[in-house]
């Protein structure tokens, strides 16, 4: 059966087609890849909204301050038809969130891979159960 | 080893036929894709190119690129356009600050072709939520206000719908990297569905006032049987403007 699961996504990543523009203004103008983030805490916040969710998240930083970073995502109609939810982030949820940061904003980030509690994870763009 | 890579080949076509009834368009994951048949024609004998769609008919990134001109043509610059691009920062983008992308640069997002017998409507999802209007087989006014779209007229060549534009602003960027034009623009734009699920677009720019000769992009569309438009307010938490730097450039950079 994994053999099968696996000989299945190389099949994907073979006959996929791989898709162009991915938002409204250049990404390496905004963020620095190699500023990675990698962060825990508890979403306070959810903004459903184009041109970009966001969300946000309570980070104890290293000195142990609380942190409010305020996280990006693709636009709600990329996340909607890749089986995201405007409920599948609710405020109270504890996150781990891996991304990359805002050249000048010490706080924003652009959420590359979130993981819940109970092993779900959304990425940037999809619903991880949608995007084999 | 001969017989592994068979067995790969079967058994990913195997996948293929499975997997014929939903697969990736664009940034879209397990979509509907379309069934496979003839391009579909109205009672009238009219070609029929209604339906949401999704695709471009030029590279949005850049115009220039070899993927996004027609064999043998060329995007040669006068020196004052040269010039801006080299100059354009990304946070200048009219797309970037929820304006009209304008012709033929494209989005990620779908758009709907609706057809009635004198208007045909291009309805864009993003970016930005807009629309066009081509006035089927009329004529252009002979002094049009600058707009962003400018004005539309359309006609068929055999399967071929082709829209002529003239009466453009000089605002909106063919693409990232900021590629301008002039009010002098007029841009005619052909549509050739292929078969039920594809469409064929080339477009044909000429502008005088920022180009030594006309040139022509392609591109493609796919159809989205399995979608409607959604809702896209660019303006309402457009966050990003004031964090963007740097010379403007396509979305990852280049």
């Amino acid at each position: 059966m994994r053999a099968m699961v696996f000989a299945a996504a190389l099949c994907g990543l073979w006959l996929a087609p791989v898709p162009r523009a991915m938002a409204h203004h250049s990404a390496a103008a905004e963020f620095d890849s190699s500023k990675k983030i990698d962060l825990t805490g508890v979403v306070t916040k959810v903004e459903w909204t184009n041109p970009h969710a966001h969300f946000y998240v309570d980070v104890k930083d290293s000195t142990g301050n609380m942190v409010n970073w305020n996280l990006e995502l693709a636009s709600p109609n990329v996340l909607i038809r890749n089986g995201w939810k405007r409920t599948s982030l609710k405020p109270g949820d504890t996150v781990s969130v891996t991304g990359i940061r805002s050249k000048d904003n010490p706080n924003f980030g652009s959420a590359s891979m979130i993981t819940l509690p109970d092993g779900r994870k959304l990425t940037f763009l999809a619903a991880e159960d949608q995007a084999k | 080893m001969r017989y592994l890579a068979v067995v790969f080949l079967a058994t990913c076509a195997a996948f293929g036929q499975q997997a014929q009834k939903t697969g990736n368009i664009g940034l879209y994951r397990n979509q509907k894709l379309p069934a496979e048949g003839p391009a579909p024609i109205l009672a009238d004998g009219t070609p029929d190119l209604s339906g949401v769609w999704l695709g471009s008919g030029a590279n949005a990134a850049d115009i220039a690129a070899p993927n996004s001109l027609k064999p043998g043509s060329q995007v040669l610059m006068l020196p004052w356009a040269a010039e801006v691009v080299k100059n354009r920062q990304s946070k200048e983008d009219p797309e970037a600050n929820c304006l009209p992308a304008g012709i033929p640069r494209g989005s990620p997002y779908p758009w709907r072709i609706v057809q009635t017998p004198t208007h045909y409507f291009i309805l864009y999802e993003g970016n930005i939520h807009s629309y066009r209007q081509i006035f089927m087989n009329a004529k252009h006014p002979e002094d049009p206000d600058p707009t962003w779209y400018g004005h539309s007229i359309g006609h068929w060549e055999g399967k071929t719908l082709v829209v002529d534009t003239v009466g453009f602003n000089d605002k909106f960027w063919f693409d990232y990297k900021g590629h301008p034009h002039t009010e002098k623009l007029h841009t005619i734009e052909r549509y050739t569905r292929t078969d039920l699920g594809h469409m064929s677009l080339e477009v044909t720019i000429d502008d005088p006032g920022a180009y030594v000769k006309p040139f022509t992009t392609i591109g493609s569309a796919t159809l989205m049987p399995g979608t409607e438009l959604l809702e896209y307010i660019c303006q309402e938490n457009n966050q990003d403007l004031p964090l963007l730097h740097g010379p403007a450039r396509g979305p990852g950079g280049q």
